[in-house]
């Protein structure tokens, strides 16, 4: 592998690039409008326009093939698990930097990956597929309320709609499924029950298409509305019988597939209960990826690259060491004072903090466009200590010297989170950030009142 | 007009012949060994017991995880290991046992290609200590003929142990080992043929369907490399002599680690086998980026940069290899005699011909050269003599090529600390060594605690795990930080150069 085309955008972009040069590897990347100025076009060897849009399979292959390119790597979001583009660069080929075509379909679709899941032992949400209103509300009364509905095709904590009681579910179904047609091209739904109180954890998994490895968990239980905002690793208070039982049946499901590149089984855990179920297995390089790189000393871009080069894996499960806790919090072009409002525009100022044990992925700095209608994460701040209270003030150091002017973002709120002692015990269940902000909002306004009254008074006196 | 591949050497011999083997860490390495993996090296001259013991010993790093990481960085090019089989780490002989558990976790940690190597050219050695890496699972074993310009070594003598080499199922190529950098083109046009018409011979004795046409020797023949050092400017020409005459490889290194007392410049051989009308499967944007991080490592550590040599008419009679020839160079600075140096290589041809005119390899040139030290800085010639001399002329390193000069195996000999020499008991074996060491200790600490002193293996793990990343151009910055926590009375700093001024000032955030 020579030069590889790299077919994404933002900070994923920077990440990808910087292997490559590790690795003596040339990189193209895939530019649309005004990407082209940006600081990931800046850093690799060389660019290709390839229009408006990241979501042509077509015009990436073209792309790559101009540019002389003999890989793809995809990054995560756009065309990073759609086998078309797999299927396309075997074709012309080239090599797709993840897993076959056929792995892909395989977890891709929500439902065939519940089939998958259960054929390899793993348990599941109970739930299934509906294909009529009538169904719908038969299993609903079947699994027991509340319910969540899902698209098939959907991904991302995009097409997902909580449904608490029986009335609601006929006009949910129909928003569903018009919503999964329009999003995803495909109006299948499923049902699940509504876990209300659970912790979101992932295994990192890496095949060879023969040998399947685990490189430990992480915890995303900090989310709103199904979005990641914060994660770490490992996760944080989970009993070690629960914690091997989960990393056993992730490592389960990657052997099933004969799985090849990285993969990211989710689990929802109840960890009062000891239990835990298949959410769904993301098939490439996720967001969150840092932190496992930080607790286990590797470079996983390189393992992904390796072993798309056709390469066995070239660690064996005794060499993955895992040491030290790592958190990463997701700096989103957002306004949490606002309902997370994306807010585009021009970044004025940013700078990052450094020091031991603090990395930054981005792709910004000062002068910087944040364009609308792309993923808002401006920067991931990562920490790492030899334990979690460790990792836990480094970050409150670390967000406390980070400055973004320009555009609002989540930088104060991850600040709060950090300085917040029920997320400082470690454990918080997906509930959690909902609960945070509903406090932190009624303490705004307290502050907003006593501020208002103090001025009042400073008034009267003056 | 041939296929030519390359073995880099820049990380074992060029490191030891330029920078004393000390100048490469584990981050240094691990650096650039993912981007010399994509270069198309046939194999990258990685270690030896010698540079294993200097990881511990100066760079408090643990060369088994060295291996270990370098292979998984460079998992597609074979790592070679270079060793005589006579010994680890310290210079005196070992058991047969102890070298045999080094090699097992040598191949466990990541070597694949061996070297097998004995100076005085006995053959049982070779066979044996080939077949034992062969047994470890050695991949790719390579015997060397050591090169030397003296009667009995002719390309007839050459060509019989090749000859015995080719009948070898153990042994899968062989290589003509020029450490001193002696062969001439000249002297190669008669050699090389030689070599190559017995390895190909055996071969065919060994039951070869195809019927012994000229045209088939290339296929038939079990290939021959070439190492020759730069010492006085040969090997350049003689590297591409070797290429017209069917050598299948050239052992090269890259950037400063290239030229001077080391192996040819990888850049420019390629250039010129290229101009000659070979084909070599070189990526050269990738080999331009390995040479120069090795040059731009050389500027930020101080290293000296290898420079194209001159030819030394004088240099036939001493024969020091560039490595030994360094570190004799920086022994004698340290004692603050670097005038002598020109007495002490005078004096090693003596005392060479006078010990019987051993090749100038490892641990050969270090008895010689050592004793010349001595010699030079004693009263009396022979006044001291090192136990690793005294050994040498009781056959402890095997039977020397020609005679020992007799009044100096008299004067050798007839040493009080001689005769305890020759009551010496065989060296230990390991369950012998397990019992004096620390009970539940790894293979590989064991290797190190046998052949170290105590010391030295404790403050490599009290180190901790080394640095895996580095960075030539953060150097200059790392200085000034480090400079700066050494002077805690500063309360400000300012960095001004043109279209750049840096001010840092102690107080409060505003």
């Amino acid at each position: 592998m020579r030069r590889v085309l790299i077919a994404n955008r933002g900070e994923i972009a920077v990440r990808v690039v910087r292997t490559c040069r590790a690795l003596g590897v040339e990189t193209v990347l895939t530019v649309a409008g005004a990407d082209r100025d940006a600081v990931p076009a800046r850093l690799a060897d060389a660019v290709a326009p390839i229009g408006a849009s990241y979501l042509d399979a077509d015009a990436v292959v073209r792309a790559a093939l101009a540019a002389g390119a003999d890989a793809v790597h995809p990054g995560y979001g756009f065309l990073a698990e759609s086998p078309r583009l797999a299927r396309a660069c075997d074709a012309a080929g080239l090599v797709f930097i993840g897993p076959t075509a056929e792995q892909l379909g395989a977890v891709g679709d929500k439902l065939a990956a519940r089939d998958r899941a259960t054929a390899a032992g793993l348990p599941v949400v109970p739930g299934g597929a509906v294909g009529s209103r009538a169904e719908a509300t038969r299993l609903a009364d079947q699994i027991g309320w509340p319910v969540l509905v899902k698209a098939a095709g959907g991904g991302g904590g995009r097409g997902l709609r909580a449904v608490a009681e029986p009335a609601q579910l006929d006009a949910a179904i129909e928003r569903a499924t018009a919503e999964a047609e329009a999003a995803f091209g495909d109006p299948r739904l499923y049902l699940e029950r509504l876990v209300t109180s659970g912790r979101h954890v992932e295994v990192q998994l890496l095949g060879d298409g023969e040998r399947v490895i685990c490189l430990g968990d992480r915890d995303c239980s900090v989310q709103r509305r199904y979005q990641k905002l914060l994660e770490e690793a490992p996760a944080p208070l989970l009993d070690d019988g629960l914690r091997s039982g989960i990393r056993r049946a992730a490592v389960a499901f990657g052997r099933h597939l004969g799985y090849r590149g990285l993969g990211t089984v989710e689990f929802l855990v109840d960890a009062r209960r000891g239990d835990f179920y298949f959410l769904e297995m993301n098939a490439r390089i996720q967001v969150e990826h840092p932190v496992t790189e930080a607790i286990s000393g590797l470079d996983l871009v390189a393992e992904q690259i390796a072993v798309a080069e056709g390469g066995p894996l070239r660690l064996a499960q005794d060499d993955v060491r895992l040491a030290g806790h790592a958190i990463e919090c997701r700096i989103n072009a957002e306004d949490p004072g606002q309902g997370f409002r994306p807010s585009p525009g021009t970044v004025t100022r940013a700078v990052f903090p450094a020091g031991p044990g603090i990395r930054v992925d981005t792709h910004v700095q000062a002068g910087s466009a944040v364009p609308p209608g792309y993923d808002s994460l401006l920067a991931k701040l990562i920490v790492t200590g030899r334990d979690r209270a460790q990792a836990l003030a480094r970050l409150r150091g670390a967000l406390a010297r980070c400055e973004i002017e320009g555009v609002a973002t989540t930088a104060a709120l991850h600040a709060a989170l950090a300085a917040d002692p029920e997320f400082g015990r470690g454990g918080a269940d997906t509930g959690y950030l909902a609960r945070f902000l509903a406090r932190r909002a009624g303490t705004a306004v307290r502050a907003d009142v006593t501020d208002k009254k103090a001025a009042a008074a400073g008034a009267r006196r003056g | 007009m041939a296929d030519i591949e390359l073995v880099d050497t820049s990380l074992r011999d060029g490191n030891q012949s330029l920078w004393g083997a000390t100048g490469l860490t584990t981050a240094h390495i691990l650096q650039i060994a993912p981007v010399m993996d994509r270069v198309g090296f046939r194999a990258l001259d990685f270690t030896s017991s010698t540079h294993m013991g200097i990881s511990v010993r100066t760079h408090k790093e643990d060369p088994w995880e060295l291996i270990r990481l370098t292979h998984a960085a460079a998992p597609h090019t074979p790592l070679q290991f270079i060793g005589s089989g006579l010994r680890f780490i310290s210079w005196e002989p070992v058991h047969p046992d102890l070298i045999r558990l080094a090699y097992d976790r040598l191949v466990v940690a990541g070597m694949s290609r061996f070297v097998v190597l004995d100076p005085m050219h006995d053959m049982e050695a070779v066979l044996r200590t080939a077949r034992m890496l062969r047994r470890a699972g050695a991949r790719e074993i390579i015997a060397a003929l050591t090169y030397t310009i003296s009667a009995v070594h002719t390309d007839d003598f050459y060509a019989g142990l090749a000859g015995q080499m080719a009948a070898c199922p153990d042994i899968d190529r062989v290589y003509v080992k020029d450490p001193a950098g002696l062969l001439t083109p000249e002297a190669a046009r008669t050699l090389i043929p030689a070599v190559r018409v017995r390895l190909g011979e055996a071969v065919l004795a060994l039951g070869d369907d195809d019927p012994p046409e000229s045209g088939s020797l290339r296929r038939n023949t079990k290939p021959l490399e070439l190492h020759s050092h730069c010492t006085i400017g040969l090997s350049p020409l003689t590297c591409l002599a070797a290429a017209d005459l069917g050598v299948a490889a050239l052992h090269t290194a890259c950037g400063s680690l290239a030229n001077g007392t080391s192996l040819p410049n990888a850049e420019r051989v390629v250039a010129n086998l290229r101009e000659l009308g070979h084909t070599v499967d070189i990526d050269d944007r990738l080999l331009a980026r390995v040479a120069g991080y090795f040059t731009d490592l050389a500027l930020a550590e101080s290293l000296p940069a290898g420079q194209p040599r001159e030819y030394d008419a004088s240099f036939l009679r001493h024969q020091v290899a560039g490595g030994v020839m360094t570190t004799t160079r920086r022994q004698l600075d340290e004692l603050g005699l670097g005038d002598r140096f020109g007495a002490v290589m005078d004096e090693v041809s003596r005392v060479r011909a006078e010990l019987g005119y051993p090749i100038m390899v490892t641990p050969f040139p270090q008895i010689v050269c050592g004793q010349a030290l001595y010699n030079v800085l004693g009263n009396e010639r022979y006044q001291h003599v090192s136990d690793q001399a005294i050994r040498y002329v009781l056959g402890r390193f095997g039977r020397p090529t020609a005679a020992v000069d007799p009044d100096v195996a008299d004067r050798i000999l007839s040493r009080p600390r001689a005769r305890e020499l020759t009551a010496e008991p065989p060296p230990a074996s390991p369950a012998e060594l397990r019992r004096r060491l620390p009970a539940r200790i790894s293979d590989e600490e064991f290797l190190l605690r046998a052949t170290m002193p105590a010391g030295e293996v404790d403050a490599m793990l009290a180190a901790g795990p080394a640095r895996r990343h580095y960075n030539p151009g953060l150097k200059p910055v790392l200085d000034l930080l480090a400079g700066l926590r050494e002077r805690p009375g500063m309360s400000g700093l300012v960095i001004d150069k043109p279209g750049f001024r840096l001010e840092l000032r102690e107080g409060t955030r505003q």
